[in-house]
């Protein structure tokens, strides 16, 4: 595992009026792993990720990115910067074809220049056009190449969410941080998630997993981070995990009780 | 008759200009602009009291100059753009829906009144007029009329191929990506407002444009002629042609002003109660509204899809299907998925 930290987090601190959602908190990401970031409702995890792709601002703390500060810069900065984020529900853009969601997924901004797509449409066209063949084999893997033409508001749940994992890939992020991937998700597509996971790693992106679902992030995570009460209080393997009291204490649980 | 053709068909033809630029605020953008009619209205003031020339007392306005009509146009055009950068700058920043629209519902009425109070500004209540025949005397009464509407025409069809053009550009898709989730947009690298903003000016200047068009073809305007309400007409027009898709705009514009605005004028009213055949075109139209709304949300020519060219419904067979603008699946659906499988 290669040791370079691609995200420093460090005394983050936000409250919303009186309630504190993060405190002090503190983590980091290494470039090339997987990370589940776990916890109970309310421990800060989804706060965290808010003020990391700059849908929230810190209170307090800092937050580097690939070496570089993106406390003070709005979602789309950060994500041009190679940082990609889902929601707890899928988002698709409603009434664009799949095949255009994962079009726009591209993130290929230049194309979109007002000028541009009035003076050489059709040079733009064409450029789409070319494309068209690797997005559909990348469709046809994540089982949606049929779907191509349709609404994407018409797809299924799990359809969306193996939507988002296609518009992911196809935008080559250095960084995915998923927040809760496995929401009303079924046992065979819960399988086909943990392989996305994992072919974005095998493609070069480190992955961050917000997940409930802890047999899911044993299997698919190479560490764990532990957040409780906005803080982070514990972070490692899995199976070192199992036996650290503060851990089973507060999210765990007990055999016992 | 064929003259009141003639007028009847040039203004659809102005309106459609107007309404491909509202069109691409709300059918592209999603944002329910209320202020448009201003910056359609500022158009007329602006190139008719840049052509006809220093005002004359009592008559008083700003600028008074001489220029020939096609500069005025353009430079009315520029005017309305800089003035809905403003608007646009306040609107768009952090308000949203409902909340756009009262804003931009408000800036309206304000110019509105200042329009109609502020003397100096517009001639106020009186208006301004003089603008009549852009082209000289070289025509006739009649075959100006004739010529003025094929130059409409000409200017809407110029317009459409360049907002066609725009629609299904990766400008006009990336504007949609973000009116349908601008969280996700934003996500993937799109910054929201200047999306937002860059389609808001577009679409004033369209506005700014027909109401270029509009000065010729009246020749005199004051505030009895505009009133800011009168945009739902053209959001009527949207939602029969079908919002987001130029093609049903332009559609939608004919059939609503030809029609509807039109034709209901030989409603008879009774000689006792002659407000009664305008306030029924009213309500025409607000029946319109809701039908459309109900039976047909996506309009006759729904948005086209961005899609790889194969395997798409023909549009005559979308007449027979309901709107294409599905519910959400409920997350259970996922259970019975013939792609993924069913639940093991």
């Amino acid at each position: 595992m290669s040791a370079t930290a691609l995200l420093e987090i460090e005394s983050l601190s936000k409250s919303f009026g009186g309630v504190v959602a993060v405190s002090d908190c503190t983590m980091t990401i290494r470039e090339g792993s997987v990370v589940g970031l776990i916890g109970p409702n309310g421990a800060g995890k989804s706060s965290v990720i808010d003020l990391v792709s700059g849908f929230e601002q810190p209170s307090s703390g800092s937050v580097r990115f690939a070496g570089v500060d993106v406390v003070g810069k709005r979602p789309d900065q950060i994500s041009r910067m190679g940082m990609i984020r889902t929601f707890q529900t899928p988002r698709e853009w409603r009434d664009l074809s799949v095949l255009d969601n994962v079009r726009v997924g591209r993130s290929d901004l230049e194309r979109e220049s007002l000028w541009r797509s009035l003076t050489s449409a059709r040079r733009l066209r064409r450029q789409d056009a070319l494309d068209t063949e690797e997005l559909r084999e990348l469709m046809a893997h994540y089982h949606l190449d049929e779907l191509r033409n349709d609404r994407a508001v018409g797809l299924s749940g799990g359809q969306k969410r193996l939507l988002e994992f296609a518009r992911i890939a196809s935008a080559k992020p250095r960084l995915t941080i998923l927040d809760e991937p496995m929401g009303g998700v079924n046992p065979v597509l819960g399988e086909r998630i943990g392989e996305a996971i994992r072919e974005l790693k095998k493609a070069g992106s480190t992955v961050v997993v917000v997940e409930h679902n802890l047999p899911f992030v044993e299997k698919t995570c190479d560490e764990v981070i532990v957040m409780d009460l906005g803080s982070v209080i514990a972070q490692g393997r899995f199976d070192e995990l199992r036996d650290n009291k503060r851990v089973v204490d507060a999210y765990l649980g007990n055999d016992d009780e | 008759m064929l003259q009141y053709w003639t007028a009847i068909l040039t203004e659809a033809t102005i309106f459609g200009v107007l309404a491909l630029g509202i069109d691409m605020i709300w059918g592209w953008a999603g944002d329910f602009d209320l202020s448009a009619y201003a910056y359609f209205a500022l158009g007329v003031y602006m190139t008719i009291i840049m052509t006809v020339g220093k005002a004359k007392a009592p008559v008083e306005y700003v600028l008074g100059w001489r220029l020939p009509y096609l500069l005025a146009v353009v430079i009315a055009v520029v005017v309305v753009v800089a003035f809905a950068s403003i608007i646009g700058a306040i609107a768009l920043r952090n308000l949203r829906d409902v909340y756009f629209s009262i804003t931009t519902f408000g800036a309206v009425w304000a110019i509105y009144y200042l329009v109609e109070n502020f003397t100096p500004l517009f001639n106020g209540y009186n208006g301004v007029f003089g603008l009549f025949d852009p082209m000289g005397q070289h025509l006739s009464y009649n075959a100006y009329h004739y010529f003025f509407f094929a130059f409409c025409l000409l200017v809407l069809f110029l317009v459409y191929l360049l907002v066609q053009r725009l629609s299904t550009s990766p400008f006009g898709r990336m504007v949609r990506a973000v009116r349908d989730d601008e969280r996700a947009a934003s996500v993937y690298g799109r910054n929201v407002f200047w999306a937002k903003y860059r389609t808001y000016l577009f679409g004033a200047g369209l506005a700014g444009l027909s109401g270029g068009l509009f000065a010729a073809y009246i020749g005199a305007f004051n505030p009895l002629d505009w009133k800011p309400t009168e945009i739902f007409v053209l959001y009527a027009a949207i939602l029969v042609g079908g919002r987001g898709n130029p093609r049903g705009v332009v559609l939608g514009s004919f059939i609503v002003y030809v029609g509807f605005v039109e034709m209901t004028r030989y409603i008879p009213s009774p000689a006792a109660r002659p407000e009664l055949g305008p306030a029924l075109r009213q309500i025409l139209i607000g029946l319109l509204i809701i039908l459309m709304l109900k039976f047909r949300p996506s309009g006759l020519l729904p948005e086209r899809l961005g899609t790889d060219g194969t395997s798409v419904q023909r549009s005559w067979r979308r007449w027979f299907t309901r709107s294409r603008r599905l519910p959400d699946p409920r997350p259970d659906d996922v259970a019975s998925d013939p792609v993924i499988g069913v639940e093991s």
